[in-house]
């Protein structure tokens, strides 16, 4: 490098958690465009797998055809495949009509209820022709009593529903059903710096009063020196409870809190589509896949004068 | 307030709200209709050639019975409604002929179809419970209340009456125009005979101290000397008259508190009295010979009687026709001459008629009973007339002695229009009726009950229309909300605009009281007249003997039950008989009905003309309120009470306090709960009591015009358009009303995670933002069903049946992919417009004709339902189309707090600001200035409740006023604990509102106001302030801009002015008026406006001759046919057109100018009036 202002930073990940469905890490040495450029990517640009179009044989059930297709469509399919899927849209195996093992797959459902108990018909009833591609299962594998899917509709005696629907692959950013991500969040982590000496001037009641002002469990007392301590710096959710307290009591400056600029607190909690932990990876794939789009473009060298540094530091100098 | 799925819900409070109308109706089939049978007279046939007389009566034996027309009984309403049809039973009676008083022959009539309620007696879903109702493809809450006619569902309107059997005194302006001498005061007397039907009396003062009694017969007001019917109803002597009318004044008591004579009182009688004797009428007979001899040609059927019977007739026919005793018309004309001489004196105030007070309603039931009697009534006259006609004919083959021959003759009078008569007035609404009915109106007795969802439905059993002809007027007296329908009409929920204040609501608490006793039974209430008489006298009424001195106010009050003086109390005694009565009426085991209306007026100084006036009659409001003295236990001291007695009660409210009132007037009752002072409609709105109260008032307008689950069972139903939420919920936060009314079954909203920002500027302005994602996963979805009725037997001419039928062409393929072999569309197709979707194939011309989707959007065939009622071929189908309507930029949406918005953008997910602790995004996103100025706390206050609630997962109640009944609980705590205490959020805390809530949100790690921190979802960093967030309940409108918008760029012209058509419709364009060019003129925008009216309207190039200056006389040249040479296959080159003037016959001075079209129709309209217009041409400046 030349020496010159460099932008690169080399941001470190920390797993602090790591389930099937959620995911929680630690993200340092970034900016908020970072943490906030995943977040988005996550949400809305993650493929997955997901029914999207459907025919109706036939449907003597209480609800309408759109809204049955609309609520396959909402059923997460396990989309472990669906990086490595093609869109249908740009699919030259099947002209683009989407239909086709390499752009999508197909279900089959068919049930009818005989007797005068109500069926439920559930995510369970669909039968796909990809067992990679399934209908996600929430059951729990040791208690597999009355888990049985995510219920599509309700049928009564002489009631039918039989219908094929194909699944694709697409992106939240279409439709909310391709996104994997139930819920990613992240804040920035706090620092906490309570001021000793002005804390030490408060009584014990007082003290108790400042700790019980935060709605969620930041301060506590601790027993034995009665000293106010930070239990949990995350808790805080930058409500500024605690310094409006402090300033109500009279002694401003109790306590500082600050965020910092560079560390985020990740919490991701997937559909099921696909595990939580694959969900970051995909994304951080994507992520790279689109700044490569815009390293490779043509109007980016052409705006190299303009950017300058900038310019040079996307085409990863 | 848990809700318990498949628990089946109390519908008794549901069924209570409409049973005025049922009650009504029942009660016509019950006893109704056989009072008005007997009430009609028979005519008489006088064949004077054989000199003999038919009397021709009409009778009923059996009188109205259900006749299942042909289809299934089990699903009949559903049926009519499907078919188009109209939900009725056959009616029947006997018809009696009498030929010289021989033995009268029973002759049984069939009158027709005849409109029948659902839920009636006589409607086949009377007593069905809810599992059966389903079964009959009905709703499961299904209330009746209603008529179907051709298929639609129709309301009576209650209409407010004045009220029976009370003389009300009136100054009005318009009597002292009624002729020469009248004053402009009056006591005015609506009498209510038993078979409801009514004749009102006017007793106008004259300005000479006399007084003059008015009634109408056919449409003409008749003024009688009120001397005269004094002494022609009774035998008396002047000077008994004159006793009766000045026993209330004695000069020792004129100055008391309650005195209504003054001497003058005595003079007025002499002059009444001179009256009578300057007509030389002495006797009663005297008096009777001269009414009769005046009243002779108007009263029908008499016209042979002696003057004295006629009189008789007309006394007993149309003066105070409640009363059937000539002398209780008399003290009650004595009544009401005082009454109207203590309003000329100003010892009373006149009594307001737009006051609830002196109202009562027009119910169903009622309605068509008059309504029935008149047509009656005229069948008899018209058939008495074709027997006239037919005897005075003298034709051979007529025996008027012969019944068969009579029975033809009448046949040309056909007794089925009686029902039909029915329907028709149902079905519009309009009285066809020469008398009026002693009604005010003619038209608008009926409205389509719409179901666009349940609380409009609902609210179409409870409003209550002042009557057409108020809306016309200038003023705004009869609008205004007046105290004293404090608890009957709904002060929140009338709406806003043209009716506001004419259409009133009944609250939820208001009853109407009917024929019907709580067990059920029909009231006697000749019996409970005499009770009450009888209760009276044992608490020390004196009975009124004409002939005995009386007594007046103030030692004395008359007691009028139903307007019928009975006596008089002193004024000692009366507040005991009063609270003995109440005492009474509250108690079970008396003969004195619950709902006995004791309007004791007490004696004032220049207040309300004092008396006791106690009322029975159905028809009347009532309320339930706590008698606060009674002793009995609890629950058993409710006293309904009517708007009449109201005025002169101690009600306090239920928070404990006195009301301000202190020691002096102590209360007597206590209201129930505050929100009883609220309509259903209106109670749903949470913390209603927190809001700016027009906000309130725009709320139950929204409410009702909510796209919601408007019917359970959509599947069944083919009304014209049907709204339909698809995934509706419940509501978080909720009062009481919606557990009592089983609104649940019907909800009308969603609950929205709702952000209060400015972000991105899409929601200025009242529109809001939603989250695309939201919407994409099933927010506020929802659909139209409408319904297409073919049926192929009216259309065109009558002349031969079924030439038409469903089938498709074979011949043209191209629809097969539409249309299945019957001519009708596939189930679940899609059908785009100008498609077709079904095909009728005429048999006549052997040629298919397919009718075709007209609008704009593409509609899915939902649902096709044949009628197979008369075999082949198919004559009448339903086609139910589904219109896809989810959410787009343009549709209107709701809070409850009359917080209504435009959706301005569906906005991505990602972009919408997160709370960094759930990663919550908000659904919708509104701006915060729509709070300051509209002060809709309550939504706030929902906001914060709802957060509560769902993190608690419990529901929050949000009962108005519950605060104020709280504080009673505390200190009366056993006196409330059987009623709807507040459950789920709100426990028995003391305390604020916000503090309870707020304290809900801190327990579970929130901010105790409701705010949270976001985080910009496009940057990802901190919104600068704490975001206002949590979950409020919204609706979506019916409002949606698929079904408003409007664009066009060409398109149909006007055929004269070739300028773009109006109607959206058509494809027209929108009206470029006069303010929206005044605006770009004002703006400069010359071209733009040239575009706009000139060269996107009717440009024209017009041909002008420069010699005469006229537009009109120019016309193009015939061209020699010249044989143009074809260049290649090129169309041939346009020959220059060649243009002369006619008048000047050359086309030297021709030119070509730009000019609206109009223009050139404007000179040639001008023409046609002889008027020339010439323009003069000239070039550039």
């Amino acid at each position: 490098m030349d020496g010159g202002l460099t932008y690169q930073r080399f941001p470190k990940v920390k797993i602090r958690e790591m389930r099937d469905d959620v995911v929680k890490f630690e993200l340092r040495e970034t900016d908020a465009s970072v943490a906030n450029a995943l977040r988005r990517v996550m949400i809305a640009e993650v493929p997955t797998v997901a029914i999207d179009l459907v025919e109706i044989e036939v449907n003597s059930s209480v609800l309408n055809d759109e809204f049955i297709a609309h609520r396959l469509g909402l059923i997460p399919l396990t989309s472990e495949r669906a990086m490595s899927m093609r869109f249908s849209r740009d699919c030259d195996a099947c002209d683009g009509d989407g239909q086709c093992e390499f752009c999508s797959v197909e279900f089959q459902l068919r049930a009818r209820c005989h007797n005068d108990q109500t069926l439920d018909v559930t995510s369970k009833d669909l039968y796909s022709s990809d067992h990679t591609v399934v209908p996600v299962d929430f059951s729990d594998p040791n208690e597999p009593a009355e888990q049985r899917g995510i219920i599509i509709v309700k049928l009564r005696r002489g009631q039918e529903l039989k219908l094929r629907a194909i699944a694709r692959k697409g992106i939240g950013k279409d439709h909310a059903k391709w996104s994997p991500a139930a819920t990613v969040t992240f804040m920035y982590e706090p620092m906490i710096r309570i001021n000793e000496d002005l804390m030490e001037t408060l009584s014990l009641e007082q003290k108790n009063t400042w700790v019980e002002s935060s709605p969620t469990k930041v301060f506590d007392i601790d027993p034995v020196t009665q000293q106010v301590v930070v239990v949990d710096p995350e808790a805080y959710t930058y409500d500024d409870e605690v310094i409006k307290k402090a300033e109500s009591m009279g002694k401003p400056g109790l306590v500082e809190i600050e965020a910092r600029e560079d560390s985020f607190i990740f919490t991701v909690e997937s559909t099921g589509a696909i595990k939580a932990s694959q969900l970051v990876l995909n994304a951080i794939e994507i992520l790279k896949q689109k700044l490569d789009a815009v390293r490779l473009s043509e109007d980016t060298v052409e705006a190299d004068d303009q950017f300058g540094e900038l310019g040079a530091h996307m085409r990863g100098g | 307030m848990v809700v318990k799925p498949n628990t089946t819900p109390d519908l008794e409070p549901l069924r209570e709200l409409i049973r005025h109308h049922i009650e009504s109706f029942d009660y016509l089939v019950d006893k109704g209709l056989e009072i008005v049978f007997q009430s009609i007279k028979g005519v008489h046939v006088h064949d004077s050639f054989i000199n003999k007389n038919l009397r021709n009566i009409l009778y009923n034996s059996s009188v109205l019975f259900f006749c299942i027309k042909g289809f299934p009984p089990l699903s009949m309403s559903k049926m009519c409604r499907q078919a188009k049809i109209s939900y009725t039973g056959s009616l029947k009676a006997d018809v009696y002929f009498q030929w010289d008083g021989g033995a009268p022959i029973a002759q049984e009539f069939d009158f027709g179809q005849f409109p029948i309620m659902l839920k009636s007696k006589l409607c086949h879903l009377r007593d069905a419970d809810p599992q059966k109702l389903v079964s009959r493809r009905e709703e499961s809450s299904e209330m009746g209340g209603y008529f179907i006619l051709n298929g639609l569902e129709r309301v009576v309107r209650l209409l407010i009456l004045p009220k029976r059997n009370y003389p009300m005194s009136m100054v009005r302006n318009s009597f002292s125009d009624r002729r020469e001498g009248y004053t402009d005061k009056a006591v005015v007397i609506r009498c209510e005979r038993k078979n409801q039907t009514s004749v009102t009396v006017k007793l106008y003062y004259l300005r000479n101290g006399s007084a003059r009694l008015g009634f109408w017969i056919q449409g003409r007001e008749y003024l009688l000397p009120v001397g005269v019917v004094l002494k022609a109803l009774i035998d008396t002597t002047d000077h008994e008259i004159y006793e009766s009318l000045t026993c209330c004044c004695s000069e020792r008591d004129e100055r008391d508190k309650g005195a209504v004579a003054t001497q003058l009182v005595g003079e007025r009688a002499k002059i009444i009295l001179d009256e009578v004797r300057d007509l030389s009428l002495f006797t009663r007979l005297q008096c009777l010979e001269h009414i009769g001899e005046h009243f002779q040609p108007v009263m029908d059927g008499l016209e042979n009687e002696c003057y004295s019977a006629v009189a008789k007739a007309v006394l007993e026919e149309y003066i105070f026709v409640h009363l059937d005793n000539n002398y209780e018309k008399y003290n009650l004309l004595i009544f009401m001459l005082q009454k109207l001489f203590s309003l000329v004196d100003q010892t009373s105030v006149p009594d307001n008629p737009d006051s609830l007070q002196n109202q009562e309603v027009l119910l169903p039931g009622h309605l068509i009973t008059i309504y029935l009697k008149e047509k009656l009534e005229d069948w008899l006259n018209r058939a008495k007339k074709l027997l006239q006609d037919e005897i005075n004919n003298k034709s051979k083959n007529f025996d008027f002695c012969n019944l068969t021959h009579v029975k033809k003759v009448l046949d040309k009078n056909p007794s089925k229009q009686i029902s039909s008569a029915v329907e028709n007035m149902l079905k519009t609404g309009r009285l066809v009726s020469k008398s009026g009915l002693d009604l005010q109106q003619r038209a608008g007795f009926t409205v389509q009950a719409e179901r666009l969802n349940f609380l409009r439905f609902l609210s179409h059993f409870r409003a209550v229309h002042r009557g057409a002809s108020f809306a016309g007027l200038r003023t705004t007296t009869v609008r205004k909300l007046l105290p004293e329908s404090w608890g009957f009409l709904c002060p929140v929920h009338t709406p806003d605009g043209e009716p506001c204040g004419l259409l009133n609501h009944m609250t939820s608490n208001c009853r109407v009281t009917s024929y019907f006793d709580s067990e059920g039974d029909i009231r006697d209430f000749e019996k409970i007249r005499r009770d009450i008489r009888s209760f009276l006298i044992g608490a020390g009424m004196m009975s009124p003997q004409p002939m005995l001195v009386k007594v007046g106010p103030p030692k004395f009050l008359s007691v009028l039950i139903d307007g019928h003086v009975v006596g008089s109390v002193s004024s000692n005694l009366v507040e005991d008989v009063v609270a003995n009565l109440r005492r009474s009426k509250v108690s079970t085991d008396t003969m004195i009905p619950h709902d006995l209306e004791v309007g004791y007026v007490p004696l004032s100084l220049g207040g309300a003309f004092p008396g006791l006036y106690l009322f029975t009659s159905p028809a009347r409001f009532v309320r339930p309120v706590r008698n606060a003295l009674s002793p009995f236990e609890k629950g058993q001291n409710i006293e309904l009470i009517g708007p009449f007695e109201q005025v002169f009660m101690e009600i306090r409210c239920p928070d404990g306090s006195d009301g301000g009132r202190r020691n002096a007037f102590p209360a007597t009752h206590e209201e129930i709960h505050p929100t009883g002072m609220l309509s259903v409609v209106a109670n749903l709105t949470p913390w209603s009591d927190h809001n700016q109260s027009p906000r309130n008032m725009y709320q139950c307008q929204m409410a009702k015009q909510t796209m919601a689950f408007s019917s359970q069972a959509i599947h069944f139903r083919a009304d014209q358009k049907l709204y339909h939420l698809q995934t509706p919920q419940t509501p978080i936060v909720r009062t009481s009303a919606y557990t009592r009314y089983g609104i649940d079954e019907f909800p009308t909203g969603t609950n929205a995670i709702v952000a209060v920002l400015a972000y991105t500027g899409y929601d200025m302005e009242d529109a809001m933002i939603l989250n695309k994602s939201s919407v994409e996963r099933g927010l506020c979805h929802g659909q139209i069903y409408q319904t297409e009725t073919i049926d192929l037997s009216d259309q065109g001419s009558r002349s031969e049946r079924s030439q038409k039928m469903f089938r498709r062409s074979n011949v043209d393929k191209s629809m097969h992919s539409l249309i299945d072999s019957d001519g009708l569309p596939y189930v679940g197709q899609m059908i785009r417009p100008n498609d077709p979707y079904c095909c009728i194939y005429d048999e006549v011309t052997s040629s298919t004709k397919t009718n075709k989707r007209k609008g704009s959007e593409p509609v899915i065939v939902d649902y096709v339902a044949v009628d197979v009622k008369n075999k082949k071929p198919l004559q009448k189908v339903n086609i139910r189309f589904r219109h896809p309507r989810n959410p787009v930029i343009g549709d209107k949406f709701s809070s409850r707090h009359g917080q209504k918005g435009v959706c301005s953008q569906l906005w991505p997910d990602i972009d919408m600001p997160f709370s960094g602790v759930t990663g919550m995004r908000p659904d919708l996103i509104i701006n915060p200035h729509a709070f300051p100025s509209r002060m809709t706390i309550a939504m706030l206050l929902e906001s914060v409740a709802a957060k509560g609630g769902s993190l608690k997962g419990k529901f929050v109640d949000a009962t108005p006023f519950a605060s104020s009944v709280k504080k009673a609980n505390v200190e009366a705590e056993s006196e409330y604990c059987s009623l709807k205490k507040a459950d789920g959020g709100t426990g028995s805390k003391p305390g604020l509102l916000v503090e309870e809530l707020g304290e809900m949100l801190k327990e579970k790690g929130f901010n105790y106001h409701g705010v949270e921190v976001l985080y910009s979802g496009v940057y990802g960093t901190e919104l600068t302030c704490e975001i206002f967030i949590g979950p409020v309940y919204y609706q979506r409108l019916r409002h949606m801009v698929s079904d408003k918008f409007q664009v066009r760029s060409t398109g149909t012209v006007d055929q004269i002015t070739r300028q773009p058509i109006k109607g959206r419709k058509f494809g027209g364009g929108i009206r470029f008026g006069e303010m929206e060019r005044d605006s770009l003129l004002a703006h400069g925008a010359a071209y733009l406006l040239h575009d706009r009216l000139h060269t996107c309207s009717d440009y024209h190039i017009a041909d002008v001759c420069s010699l005469c200056g006229s537009i009109l006389t120019t016309s193009f040249l015939q061209h020699q046919k010249r044989a143009v040479r074809e260049i290649g296959g090129l169309p041939p080159a346009r020959a220059p057109k060649k243009v002369t003037c006619h008048a000047c016959q050359t086309s030297k001075g021709m030119e070509t100018v730009a000019m609206p079209y109009v223009f050139r129709y404007l000179a040639a309209e001008l023409a046609a009036m002889n008027i020339k217009m010439s323009l003069q041409l000239s070039d550039g400046a």
